[in-house]
């Protein structure tokens, strides 16, 4: 059967100068899925993300996001892609409002649908009484929502988003989530690097793993799971593919 | 107490070393465009060790003419004016010095660290300060001159008092640190304080050369009787000597020449002020640290901004995103201490040179330039406010912070990047420029109508000619800065700062060859609007072709931008 892509890359490579940090990889991300990209520190999820959206240009390896080549036509794919990246992308000194009407004009958004859609945004986001405070003064948690307010307003097609439910509280976690699935049931693709397996293993679809810069293991998450052995948990799962440290147990005994 | 404070010694030795070995550059460029900002201090370090062997030879000198009983002594009298700016400096330094440098000691608190400790850590970096490694060969020094001349005890007293003045100044700069830090806890005072030195140094530079100014006014002033001297009056005067004989390094000078001339009296008089002077300071610096640290990691309220339909909408002649680029590029400067004082500071410049003409009208000689009139003034000042942009406009795209990848994420083109940010740099630039203009007509009401028009062209002309370069230089010399710092921390990368600084004189520079082209050779001033006209059309096409250059060289250094910025 033949499932239309979001995300596609082959032999996809990334080099810090004599450093790989991504090696090689196939990723393939369906249409309409929850793609939980998972992978230890320093595996090389970021710079994969970075990749994808343009912010770096991979050293070797081709990337189709949509079915548009991002380095042939980057304003085109940016223009249906959503990214909430690692250092939230904001500028200090503006307002929540003002962030969002700044990537409304830059997405061409008319001025009366940029306010609504801003209010809609600020209002889930519980951010309505901080849109005339400047970013500056906001909470890690408050910057999070609006990273993420920001990547919502042109209504994307696919959402990139590296840790998102990091130093978010449990209430706003709830929320965001709801709304991402809400996303997904819509037709959007999201692809979605967590630390919080439970969240990954409760949001997504589909999972690709990557440890020290290779995939390890893609494909939804029945496959993996058949793969694996049944019964088991995504955490077990994962540290089964990644290889977890059994001498924490040995070692440190002066704890 | 010792174990930790070499544990402190070792931190900052460490943390010096890793920035000048680990640099993180990717590519040759970067690697070159570290190495230039490094110079600097690397030069100033160079440079601080001939002065310091030139001090110490002078205080040994001091200190052996006072053996000899030689008063004044020439080479004593010079330790003695070298010697009063170590104090000032470690008042004012502390401001200038970027916050990086001075470790939060609020972080330190969850270190098992008794605060008496903290506190001697902390004052113990005023000892790697240049103006208290200035002052160290000349307070040994001049002990040596004195042992060497055979005034042993002499030599003993003259050190316990240099030692005492070490303390006054390393005391001094922990408590200024320590109040810093109290002050910029809250972020409103901390930018009041930022602005308010940002446009009082510009302002308090300027003074030595409007009173030379003062002094080569030309014209029918110069045949002016001289002025009565001010005489104050007898009370202030001998007030104003007592008072300057309690300052920390007229105490250490008067204590070390009275032991030189055997009143021994006199000399523990001085030194016990000295003692008091530094026990006080410490005091009091120990009691700063002590709120420092009881206060809440940040205070002050949140800042907001009225949302206001006028940022909202696209600027004339542009897409609406290189509108929204320009737009943001202008709140930047609108809403940081360093962004306000470039629009503030000229305008501050040019009250000054405004009240100083309307007292002396005529012209005015500023650093050799003579300003004629109006035209003179009106020219300078505003040409001043298109340079003073040179920290965002050499720097454009890394002062936006992590709002630049949120740009570079953005669906827009180069094109529309570069245009917006130059657009934008032109309304920073271009208002307090236009008011210089309007306040110089108001005031002088003179000259002809053909050179005042020339100055508003002669600055589109420049504009153009240097936004391009500006481009250039900000996507190969980044720095991340911060527009929030009183000093170094928020400027351009040196090198870009310094070509950004050259290619704006080259650019005003050929408008004042047409102008004088126009008046002088072709003796015709009514052509100077028409070849500035036409210099500006040429400037376009130009700006236009090093548009291409612009672009291609931020294509090229785009992910360079988004990983200095990542890594910050």
């Amino acid at each position: 059967m033949h499932t239309e892509l979001a995300v596609q890359t082959s032999g996809l490579t990334r080099d810090f100068g004599s450093f790989r940090a991504v090696d090689g990889i196939d990723l393939a991300v369906p249409a309409g899925s929850f793609y939980g990209f998972l992978g230890p520190n320093g595996a090389g999820k970021s710079t994969t993300i970075k990749c994808l959206t343009g912010l770096l240009r991979p050293t070797a390896g081709s990337i189709s996001i949509l079915g548009t080549d991002p380095l042939a036509d980057p304003v085109s794919v940016k223009r249906r892609i959503g990214v909430v990246p690692e250092d939230l992308a904001l500028f200090d000194r503006l307002t929540g409002q003002e962030t969002l009407t700044f990537v409304a004009q830059v997405h061409g958004i008319d001025p009366a649908t940029s306010k609504h859609r801003s209010s809609d945004l600020l209002d889930l986001m519980d951010l309505k009484a901080a849109g005339t405070t400047l970013v500056t003064d906001f909470s890690h948690g408050m910057r999070k929502k609006l990273s993420l307010a920001a990547a919502l307003l042109p209504a994307p097609k696919l959402l990139f988003l590296d840790e998102p439910f990091e130093g978010i509280d449990a209430v706003a976690s709830r929320q965001i989530k709801d709304l991402l699935l809400s996303f997904v049931s819509r037709g959007g693709t999201i692809f979605l690097t967590s630390h919080i397996l439970e969240i990954v293993e409760r949001l997504s679809t589909h999972i690709g793993v990557i440890d020290g810069g290779k995939m390890v293991a893609q494909g939804s998450i029945d496959q993996l799971r058949a793969g694996a052995g049944s019964g088991k948990t995504l955490e077990e799962l994962f540290i089964g593919l990644v290889g977890g440290d059994a001498r924490v147990h040995a070692a440190l005994d002066w704890i | 107490m010792v174990r930790i404070l070499r544990a402190f010694a070792w931190l900052r030795w460490r943390m010096l070393i890793n920035s000048l070995e680990k640099t993180g550059a990717r590519d040759r460029l970067e690697r070159f465009s570290i190495a230039m900002e490094r110079l600097g201090p690397i030069m100033a370090g160079i440079i601080m060790i001939p002065s310091t062997i030139v001090l110490a030879i002078v205080a040994s000198a001091g200190g052996y003419g006072l053996g000899h009983g030689d008063q004044p002594s020439m080479f004593f009298e010079a330790v003695r004016y070298i010697l009063f700016f170590g104090p000032i400096a470690s008042i004012v330094g502390p401001l200038f010095l970027p916050a990086a440098d001075r470790t939060n000691p609020v972080r330190l608190l969850l270190l098992p660290i008794p605060r008496h400790t903290l506190y001697a850590a902390q004052a113990a970096t005023a000892l790697g300060d240049v103006w208290t490694i200035l002052t160290l060969p000349i307070v040994l020094c001049v002990p040596l001159g004195l042992a060497a001349s055979g005034a042993i005890a002499s030599a003993i007293v003259a050190l316990a008092g240099g030692l005492l003045l070490l303390a006054v100044v390393v005391g001094l700069s922990a408590l200024t640190t320590s109040l810093l830090h109290l002050i910029v806890r809250d972020r409103r005072r901390g930018e009041l304080l930022a602005l308010l030195f940002i446009l009082i140094i510009p302002a308090v530079s300027m003074l030595p050369g409007l009173l030379n100014a003062e002094r080569h006014v030309r014209g029918a002033a110069r045949h002016r009787p001289a002025r009565e001297e001010i005489h104050l009056p007898a009370w202030a005067v001998r007030s104003g000597a007592q008072i300057f004989a309690l300052y920390p390094t007229e105490l250490y000078v008067r204590s070390t020449r009275a032991i030189a001339a055997g009143d021994a009296r006199t000399s523990a008089t001085r030194l016990a002020a000295l003692a008091m002077t530094a026990a006080a300071l410490h005091a009091l610096g120990m009691f700063v640290f002590a709120r420092v640290l009881e206060s809440p990691g940040g205070s002050g309220g949140r800042r907001t901004a009225a949302a206001r339909e006028a940022w909202a909408r696209t600027l004339p002649g542009l897409t609406p995103g290189a509108s929204a680029v320009a737009l943001a590029q202008v709140r930047l400067a609108l809403r940081t201490p360093r962004g306000r004082s470039i629009l503030l500071s000229p305008l501050v410049m040019m009250g000054v040179f405004a009240a100083v003409f309307l007292r002396r009208p005529g012209a005015l000689d500023v650093g050799g330039v003579a300003l004629n009139g109006g035209l003179g003034f009106a020219a300078f000042t505003s040409f001043i406010c298109l340079v003073a942009t040179l920290p965002i406009v050499m720097n454009q795209f890394a002062i936006d912070n992590a709002g630049m990848t949120l740009a570079l994420l953005s669906p827009l083109s180069d094109a529309e990047y570069l245009s917006g940010k130059a657009i934008g740099n032109a309304l920073i630039a271009f208002p307090p420029a236009g008011l210089c203009l309007l306040v110089a007509i108001a005031i002088f009401r003179s000259g002809s109508l053909a050179l005042w028009s020339a100055i508003p062209l002669s600055l589109i002309a420049t504009y153009l000619l240097v936004s391009a370069p500006a481009a250039i230089l900000s996507a190969l010399f980044p720095r991340v800065v911060d527009l929030n710092s009183i000093g170094r921390a928020g400027n351009a990368h040196g090198l870009a700062g310094l070509l950004g600084m050259l290619s704006f004189v080259v650019a005003g520079g050929s408008n004042v060859l047409i102008i004088l082209a126009a008046t002088t050779w072709l003796k015709r001033p009514s052509l100077v609007p028409v070849l500035l006209i036409a210099w500006c059309v040429i400037a376009f096409i130009i700006s236009r072709l090093l548009f291409v250059i612009a672009r291609r060289t931020f294509a090229a250094r785009r992910e360079n931008l988004a990983l200095l910025l990542s890594d910050r």
